[in-house]
């Protein structure tokens, strides 16, 4: 390790002071977690919001806190306070984001956990439906078998051309089958099923009935009809371009008329500029919601 | 006042066989590449042999008729171009392995065509799967190099080393150094990538689903991407243009497939295979939308005759 890569968050591999460290975070860790499920649920909310409020309070820092500029860390040390925090606030950047995606995966974890809670006492007090419950765990248990499994053998064995399927071993084929021959054929039976929804909705629900619906409609058409390549080949090139542009001359004013032209301006001049301001819309709720939860103002914050 | 109505069974079998029958028959469909699939393209194109490009995906099984096909056909250009990928992935757990599959997909389609094959490591890395995609790529964004360090991968020897130490991303610093950051995704990554990678100097593009399109545009219109491929048309704009370039004039003078907002002359890939799932699909999705019209039509056809049915009793 270069003494540039050593802070507060790095120690000289196996040094004392890693020891330490390693040692005081597992003990730190384990009296949170000890004291979090002995505390009375009252006492747990200021704890939580106290660990929120620091979470929140470093990625603020972060982005606002005065960075040095053309700092280079390999060649200068941080001149003073303001300049010492940034450096740390730099140096911790990439911690914080480690921990965040150990949560993360904590949460997959949970998830898990929560599958095998619900499903394993339905089948254990053979509540309706329990033979489901045993196809989903044995389901859950093999794909983590075989895909492990199919990982760990093509880590271990690089010289073996696993691209070719004649060279695979069972748990290859069986990852293959389950991952790709169920799991993504079955998600995508999934999300194609809406196809027939959509077509049964517009032509159930999408009528002209008033001056609005129909504008809608009209719009509508006119953004597919462009989408549709013969369509448009028909209109744009055989019919405009053919019988009515002028040869060689590309900003006419009947070339507004070609489907390219009209969706082009339906998009760029109602589309995005609605989808702009709902976009805006999204990021001051969303803004604000964080700053409920930061300072513990969201009911069960504190 | 009661309207008279096609059974939705009718309905779903006009559908099963609009969406059916195309695929039977080799169908070439006419087409005008819209300006953001023109910018992609061009943006894939002006890579250099040796260039490395940061690849996210994030996409699974349920939008793979948009999402692989286009993963194809950008892994198809920057393997015909010789140019080094990172991959990683930041929301579906699913995603690096339906990525990976992909990749060797499209090996088998090189090695089929005569080109070399990619080889992991030497050629492109696994930079890894972040389950907190937000704090992901806003890292990605901060300290590259922080971030894929520890991810490791099998050298040439067989030797577990971190990807950073790669021949992809050795002279990888910060993200800047990435001569394009690509996102073909179906989530919110995208937004993500604009929020926090935008405001490097290194350009963006991604690759979305049909339904991704009109907030994509946002971005595209305002410059913080270079361009976009969106949904089954943005593929197949980008195979016509693999196969006959852009604003590339015949024989003739004449210039088959063109585009007002690239002007610049780009030559494709004339003579290789370059049909993919846009061209298998793309008639398909033509009919399929030309059924949607002729119901909503017929759909109001009904009213109208029901209202006047009932205005006459």
């Amino acid at each position: 390790m270069k003494v540039n890569e050593i802070n507060f968050w790095t120690k000289v591999p196996f040094s004392k002071d890693l020891w330490m460290m390693v040692i005081l975070t597992i003990l730190v860790g384990a009296l949170i977690v000890f004291g979090l499920s002995k505390a009375p649920s009252q006492a747990r909310r200021p704890i939580i919001w106290i660990l929120t409020f620091l979470s929140g309070a470093f990625f603020v820092l972060y982005q606002y806190w005065p960075k040095a500029i053309n700092f280079d860390k390999n060649t200068q040390l941080p001149n003073g306070g303001i300049e010492k925090v940034a450096d740390f606030l730099n140096d911790s950047n990439s911690i914080v984001g480690t921990i965040a995606q150990v949560l993360a995966a904590f949460m997959l974890g949970l998830g898990i956990f929560s599958i095998l809670k619900i499903h394993g006492t339905r089948i254990a007090k053979r509540q309706r439906d329990w033979a489901f419950s045993v196809v989903l765990i044995v389901s859950l248990l093999l794909m983590v078998f075989l895909g492990y499994g199919d990982f760990h053998i093509r880590e271990a064995t690089k010289t073996i051309d696993f691209d070719n399927p004649e060279k695979w071993g069972a748990i290859n084929m069986g990852r293959d089958f389950l991952f790709e021959g169920l799991l993504q054929q079955m998600d995508a039976a999934m999300f194609s099923i809406i196809a027939f929804f959509i077509l049964s909705a517009a032509y159930r629900a999408f009528r002209a009935r008033s001056v609005e619906a129909t504008i809608l409609l009209g719009t509508a058409l006119l953004v597919i009809f462009s989408l549709m390549g013969g369509i448009a080949y028909l209109w744009d090139t055989k019919f405009i371009d053919e019988h009515f542009a002028k040869p060689g001359v590309t900003h006419d004013l009947i070339q507004n008329l070609k489907l390219a032209e009209i969706s082009k301006w339906i998009r760029g001049t109602f589309q995005t500029p609605a989808i702009t301001g709902i976009k805006f819309g999204i990021g001051l709720g969303t803004l604000s919601m964080a700053v409920r939860i930061w300072l513990g103002l969201e009911k069960g914050g504190k | 006042m009661k309207i008279k109505t096609i059974p939705k069974y009718t309905v779903y079998l006009l559908l099963v066989l609009a969406a059916s029958i195309p695929l039977f028959f080799d169908i070439k469909m006419p087409n005008k590449p819209v300006d953001s699939s023109a910018a992609t393209f061009k943006s894939l194109m002006t890579l250099e042999k040796g260039d490395t490009v940061l690849l996210g995906t994030d996409w699974t099984g349920s939008t793979r008729g948009e999402s692989k096909a286009e993963l194809i056909a950008i892994l198809r250009i920057l393997m015909r171009k010789e140019v080094k990928f990172a991959m990683w992935s930041s929301a579906d757990a699913q995603s690096p392995r339906c990525a990976q599959d992909v990749i060797t997909e499209v090996n088998a389609m090189m090695k089929k065509e005569g080109s070399r094959e990619y080889k992991q490591w030497e050629d492109w890395v696994q930079a890894g799967f972040y389950p907190n995609s937000d704090v992901a790529i806003n890292n990605v964004g901060q300290d590259v190099k922080k971030m894929f360090s520890p991810k490791r991968g099998t050298d040439s020897t067989g030797k577990l080393r971190s990807v950073m130490e790669s021949p992809v991303l050795e002279k990888i610093q910060k993200i800047e150094d990435f001569k394009l950051v690509i996102d073909v995704t179906a989530s919110k990554t995208s937004d993500f990538h604009v929020q926090f990678i935008s405001s490097h100097k290194v350009p963006m593009i991604f690759a979305v689903t049909g339904v991704m399109v009109p907030e994509t545009d946002v971005y595209y219109n305002s410059g913080q991407i270079a361009g976009f491929l969106g949904g089954l048309k943005g593929v197949y704009d980008v195979e016509v243009m693999m196969d006959k370039g852009l604003n590339v004039p015949d024989k003739d003078g004449k210039i088959e497939v063109a585009s007002t907002k690239v002007t610049d002359q780009i030559a494709g890939f004339p003579g290789k295979d370059n049909t993919g799932s846009g061209s298998k699909y793309y008639p398909t999705l033509h009919f399929a939308l030309a059924l949607m019209i002729v119901l909503v039509v017929i759909g109001n056809v009904e009213m109208a005759m029901a209202r006047k049915g009932a205005k006459n009793s």
